[in-house]
């Protein structure tokens, strides 16, 4: 059962973090429960959600790699430490959008679809 | 006892009823699989009818040859069908017939299961018929979106028969997936460890996950929509506070693992298939691996991008654009791996391999189109067109159909025994393949001049008239193409000269017993050390058939087999599996009178079918529940092990365990849904919310304390304490409800009933399984027997605690921060 938690662990570490951030989003969007109204304060706060979800995804990659928890077998060890960058990479990607967008919260409707019709 | 005695003696003991009984009460795995796949094969018979008549239809335009109300039919149960009845059962069908013999075990971890699972399947999917032979078939697209599916545009049965329908039919799905999982971790050859599992287990295992995870908000999601429509409870009306994309959010978190679940089986056969087909080993099994259970996860990251044009925030188009594209990578690591596969191979162009070649030439082209669909202003341009349509069938039919063929021939020797000796095949694929490509390929053009999904005809002079013509003919050219695959097998397997044990010289355990397979599959339980155990142990089908195997001697005569360590395969216990019963049939019949009584609106039959569906599932348990203590049991080479009845982590716990994921993904889903109103939807804050108050959070607070103590006592008044405890949960969350207003008010009240509900519901589960245990104390059944079922019934017991304290807080919450 340890091998198959090492192996599900970091994805869905990664699954976790990406819907914390996406209903973090959803909050800070809403203008029914968001505390904070200006885009700075909420790109913020989502910047500081996406960078502990990397900081955690960093740990269980060095974890996996440490004597004490990695997989007594090869092959699973090797698997569950690709498994580990690869959530580390798709964390940081995944999670970049909410440094790089600006108007967080507009939606595609207002922006675009106008234009598109 | 010599070879053949040992074979005449374990073939009375697995064999299968004879004449028509042995339809219903068989419970072995291999009589299954066959019925799964040929029941998946009419659905895909009939599914491919309807499409034919799509295409007839939009040969020319302005076609009167359908009416627009038998179209928006036709097209619905088009897709329902292949993707609920055909691709789905199919793979369980494949998994349920071959794991064991790949595994190197007797059967499935819960033979009942499966033809419960597969009975549910046959009514459930009978029901979705008979609406479309009634003219009462679902008409709002297989995605169903309300308000096209609820009473506001469909007020007939038509809706209710899909909800309902594919409620009944996801039974099977899920008992399948708890079945599945079960069986790869704990149903093994001895020796095989993880690592040395064929990477068809691997696959399988991810998609039973993907499964249990995926399909929970589809069944949350339906059973919210029928409740609206048949009780007037406004989950999707934006006017009482509900919200038409939350049914959107719900089927698409279901939707696009549904992708990776067809994809992934079929990936499964692939990576078997190709190395045998290339006469060499799979490259890159570890990276196959992590490939496959990164896809898995990676597919719950992307069901927004089926939402791109609902007017989502800028931001979560970015982020679920960047996850869509992410999905392309552990796909391409897959087929790289494949394609270095075949490098270091001399591969064998016979038809597995013609279809394989088939599936890189069309998934490659489907993928692609993927990814340009996952950038936000492309899909902005190509959404609801043909584009979508022709890419969705590159990915299907090239992702899953094409490999399926693939495994259709490189397993037909074993399923009935006898060499592929005509050449209709070959013609079959060329068929398919050109007739495919001709339908599909131009139709991305005619998405991208405007042609829109769904339509059920169109005007001359818009640049689609040949594009059509040209797909309708070519779908026809596919269509005889399938017939000819069907006559070919039918064919081969009735009149085809016998065939030799390993036609391909394969590896895998599955080639290591007689074709067409006896009921026991193994003789004896084989001992691997590698993953292709046939090539380095040559004779080891020949050792397996003298005996010399683990439970080599049916002294006992009864079903055995072993249960091995989850990461090593080392030997653990012995199962007993249980013998030919129509049980399983009855109750999932009693389960469809449940359905049924919903369906038709005969509210009185609810009921009385939910207690028939109770008193089933008691005989179920107690007639498996041991009577004594056994004791170790000499299971060969030395080796004394207890039955599995006589452990604390019985497979019957593993179940539960893999049940709950579905569970509480189903409750998480309903939260989800809940906090989703709360915060987007329109016309909140409700009149009133509801008050707790103090009796409810005493009644709770003491009913959790109670039930988890109680829990922990492995007496007889252990089981009368949880029992109180339940009661007083029960009781908590019966006096909420008294406070709750009228649910067809407000989507919130809606949604108080039903976490409610939920909770009242596995209250009363947790109570009937802690019933069912006290009556085994007070039976007297040894105390060493109970071990393992009151660590099952303790894992009910807490997990209703959780859901009645989430529950509680989720209700309450709201009101507290108004």
């Amino acid at each position: 059962m340890r091998s198959l938690l090492r192996l599900a662990l970091p994805l869905t570490l990664w699954l976790a973090c990406f819907s914390a951030v996406y209903g973090l989003a959803g909050l800070l969007c809403s203008s029914r429960w968001s505390p904070v109204a200006d885009d700075t304060t909420r790109l913020t706060l989502l910047a500081l959600a996406a960078m502990a979800a990397v900081v955690l995804q960093a740990g269980l990659v060095l974890a996996l790699r440490s004597p004490r928890w990695q997989d007594p077998d090869t092959t699973l060890r090797r698997a569950s430490l690709v498994l580990a960058v690869a959530a580390l990479v798709s964390t940081i990607w995944t999670l970049l959008p909410p440094l790089l967008t600006t108007h967080s919260c507009d939606t595609g409707e207002q922006a675009h679809l106008p234009e598109i019709r | 006892m010599n070879t053949l005695q040992r074979h005449r003696a374990l073939s009375r003991i697995w064999a299968s009823d004879s004449g028509w009984k042995r339809w219903f009460t068989t419970v072995n795995h291999t009589d299954l699989g066959r019925m799964f796949l040929a029941v998946a094969v009419l659905f895909f018979i009939i599914g491919g009818i309807l499409a034919m008549l799509i295409r007839a239809q939009l040969a020319s335009p302005r076609s009167a040859f359908i009416g627009p109300e038998h179209y928006n039919q036709i097209f619905t149960m088009h897709g329902t069908i292949m993707m609920f009845l055909f691709a789905i059962p199919l793979f369980e069908g494949l998994a349920v017939y071959l794991l064991p013999k790949l595994l190197g075990t007797r059967d499935l971890a819960f033979p009942r299961l499966t033809a419960f699972g597969f009975w549910c399947y046959v009514f459930g999917g009978s029901m979705m018929i008979f609406s479309l032979l009634a003219g009462m078939a679902p008409d709002s697209g297989w995605f169903m979106y309300p308000p096209l599916s609820s009473t506001i545009a469909a007020q007939g049965i038509n809706s209710d028969f899909w909800l309902i329908g594919i409620t009944f039919v996801e039974i099977s799905a899920i008992s399948a997936a708890v079945e599945i999982c079960v069986t790869i971790l704990r149903y093994r050859a001895v020796g095989m460890s993880l690592s040395r599992m064929p990477i068809f287990a691997w696959y399988a295992l991810v998609t039973a996950v993907m499964i249990l995870t995926g399909f929970p908000p589809l069944i949350l999601g339906s059973i919210l929509l029928e409740l609206e429509r048949a009780f007037d409870m406004p989950f999707f009306q934006v006017a009482a506070g509900g919200d038409a994309l939350l049914w959107q959010h719900l089927f698409w978190l279901f939707g696009h693992p549904e992708v990776y679940i067809i994809f992934l089986p079929a990936a499964g056969a692939i990576s078997t298939i190709l190395p045998v087909m290339a006469r060499t080993r799979l490259m890159g099994y570890g990276w196959i691996v992590a490939a496959a259970v990164s896809l898995g996860v990676l597919s719950f990251g992307l069901w927004v991008h089926h939402m791109f044009t609902t007017g989502i925030p800028h931001m979560g188009l970015a982020f679920f654009s960047a996850a869509s594209t992410l999905v392309a990578v552990p796909t391409a690591v897959q087929l790289f791996a494949w394609i270095g596969t075949l490098w270091q191979g001399r591969p064998d162009m016979r038809l597995p391999m013609l279809w394989l070649l088939a599936f890189f030439a069309t998934f490659v082209i489907g993928g692609l189109t993927g990814v340009m669909v996952a950038i936000v202003p492309f899909d902005w341009q190509a959404h609801d067109t043909y584009f979508i349509v022709a890419h969705l069938h590159y990915v299907l039919v090239g992702g899953f159909v094409f490999p399926m063929l693939a495994a259709l021939y490189y397993w037909l020797p074993h399923f009935v025994g006898r060499k592929t000796y005509f050449n209709l095949g070959n013609t079959a694929f060329w068929l398919v393949f050109t007739g495919f490509h001709g339908t599909f390929l131009l139709l991305h053009w005619a998405g991208l001049l405007g042609m829109r999904r769904r339509i059920d005809s169109y005007a001359p002079g818009q640049g689609w008239e040949l594009i059509n013509l040209f797909a309708s003919v070519s779908s026809f050219v596919m269509a005889i193409g399938f017939a000819l695959v069907l006559i070919d097998v039918v064919v081969n397997a009735a009149v085809a000269v016998r065939g030799s044990r390993d036609p391909w010289h394969a590896g895998t355990l599955e080639w290591a017993m007689p074709t067409p397979p006896a009921p026991y599959n193994f003789a004896s339980i084989p001992t691997v050390a590698s993953r292709d155990p046939l090539y380095d142990t040559p004779d080891l089908p020949v050792r397996i058939a003298r005996g010399e195997g683990y439970l080599g001697d049916c002294a006992r005569e009864r079903r055995e087999t072993l249960c091995v360590d989850v990461a090593t395969g080392a030997p653990r216990h012995i199962t007993v599996f249980p013998g030919n019963t129509a049980l399983p049939a009855l109750m999932s019949a009693v389960t469809g009178l449940f359905f049924l009584g919903m369906l038709v609106k005969a509210y009185w039959l609810v009921p009385l079918s939910a207690l028939g569906v109770i008193c089933c599932a008691m005989v179920w348990v107690w007639s498996l529940s041991p009577k004594q203590a056994e004791g170790a049991l000499h299971a060969g080479h030395g080796l004394a092990l207890t039955t599995a009845a006589e452990v604390a982590d019985p497979p019957g716990w593993w179940g539960s365990l893999f049940l709950l994921l579905a569970d509480g993904t189903f409750f998480g889903s309903l939260l989800f849904g809940y906090a989703f109103l709360w915060t987007i939807a329109p016309n909140w804050p409700p009149p009133a919310y509801v008050e707790a108050g103090l009796w409810p959070l005493l009644c709770l607070g003491a009913g959790a304390v109670l039930t988890l103590a109680g829990a922990r006592v492995a007496t007889l008044s252990g089981s009368a304490l949880e029992a109180t405890g339940l009661l007083a949960l029960g009781a908590g969350a019966t006096l909420i409800l008294a406070r709750a207003p009228d649910p067809t008010a407000h989507a919130y009240d809606a949604t108080i009933w039903v976490l409610m509900g939920y909770a009242l519901v596995h209250v009363l589960i947790a109570l009937l399984m802690t019933g069912v245990l006290s009556m085994r104390r007070l039976a007297s059944h040894p105390a060493v027997t109970t071990t393992g079922a009151a660590r099952i019934v303790r894992l009910w017991s807490d997990y209703a605690v959780a859901v009645a304290l989430i529950t509680f807080a989720a209700a309450a919450l709201p009101g507290v921060l108004a």
